[in-house]
């Protein structure tokens, strides 16, 4: 006998348009760990994190995202749809007057003057190296943060990056090192005290 | 899924072990309850379960279906009551028998305790013919084994008021 935690993305997506709700819990309790602690990151803060997620499912449940599994793995598309939703986030955020964004010599914004305005800053891990690299991350531009969390939080491939953020495989490369390079900065004087 | 691109870019060692941490303290974090409680709202929402049938049905038709099964019940004990002991089922005084529009009519109360009655129904039964014997129709011994069709008029407590045979089986 198959228990219906074996069946696939797409075999449970099928039973959940058919109707059947344990697909729905499976598919839901498989993909909502992953993704919160996405946006959890992404956003900084617990409720928009929860709000995404419960965005995302919805739109899985009416149809609404239209999914197509040949296109790739439900993860990385449920991925596409949060980091969507966290742009929408951003945007409500900065309707909130604001500093015009510095640029430096390529034209990239400035890391450095990133303003701490820019992430929220309640303390949302217990563990203070944790905290510490988060709140480091959240200083980043978002365009710097997505490639960071899904490559070094969610292990995805730079190709999987450049699906989810719907840029190509060499801007995912130099996004990625540019905001390493940025936490490494801001974190170095503690980084040196661990070495 | 590990990153499996041919090139990895390298990372500080420092910073790897911060988001070794990262990753540890993040494992235990999961979108609160209520959102999957809110899913599952909305989707019973979307996927309404089919109700059973007889929860589709509205008062009225529940009282056509009690009615209709209680004249079955009633012609079912009537048939059993007559076929068994016509005599103790009919308990007052000798039957009326009549000729109603070329079928036998049988009235087993008076014909004041049926007008009496408020509230009457038809019972479709079939009887035995040798019940009818005891209650003065003459029995065909060529058709004694057979049954009568008969409409019993019976009062509201069940009780049987009279019977108007319409066809020999």
């Amino acid at each position: 006998m198959t228990l219906i935690t074996d069946h696939t993305d797409t075999e449970l997506l099928r039973q959940v348009h058919a109707g059947q709700a344990a697909a729905f819990t499976t598919l839901y309790r498989r993909h909502q760990g992953p993704l919160y602690r996405y946006a959890l990151l992404r956003c900084g803060s617990g409720d928009a994190a929860a709000d995404i997620v419960q965005e995302a499912f919805m739109g899985l449940l009416t149809g609404r995202l239209g999914y197509d599994p040949l296109r790739g793995q439900l993860q990385h598309f449920l991925f596409g749809v949060a980091r969507n939703l966290a742009l929408k986030f951003d945007e409500a955020r900065q309707r909130h007057p604001q500093l015009p964004e510095t640029t430096d010599d390529e034209g990239e914004p400035d890391l450095d003057s990133a303003s701490e305005a820019d992430g929220p800053l309640a303390r949302l891990l217990g563990n203070e190296a944790a905290e510490e690299i988060r709140r480091a991350l959240s200083l980043l531009p978002p365009h710097y943060r997505d490639p960071v969390i899904l490559y070094e939080l969610h292990e995805l491939s730079y190709q999987e990056i450049a699906t989810v953020c719907q840029v190509d495989i060499g801007t995912v490369r130099s996004r990625l090192a540019r905001g390493r390079a940025a936490l490494a900065k801001r974190l170095r004087p503690t980084l040196e005290g661990m070495t | 899924m590990m990153n499996n691109d041919d090139t990895i870019d390298p990372i500080d060692p420092a910073l790897a072990t911060r988001f070794a941490a990262l990753r540890s303290e993040l494992a235990g974090h999961d979108a609160p309850r209520c959102v999957e409680k809110e899913l599952l709202q909305a989707f019973a929402k979307q996927f309404p379960k089919k109700q059973l049938w007889y929860r589709t049905l509205s008062l009225p038709q529940w009282g056509a279906a009690g009615a209709l099964a209680s004249l079955g019940g009633a012609g079912v004990l009537a048939t059993l009551l007559l076929a068994l002991a016509p005599h103790q089922a009919i308990t007052v005084g000798p039957p009326l028998i009549g000729i109603d529009d070329g079928a036998a009519f049988i009235a087993l109360e008076s014909l004041e305790r049926i007008e009496r009655e408020p509230y009457t129904r038809v019972v479709e039964a079939e009887l035995p013919q040798t019940a009818l014997a005891p209650l003065g129709m003459p029995l065909n011994p060529q058709t004694a084994g057979g049954t009568v069709r008969a409409e019993m008029l019976v009062a509201e407590d069940g009780h049987p008021l009279a019977l108007r045979l319409s066809a020999v089986n």
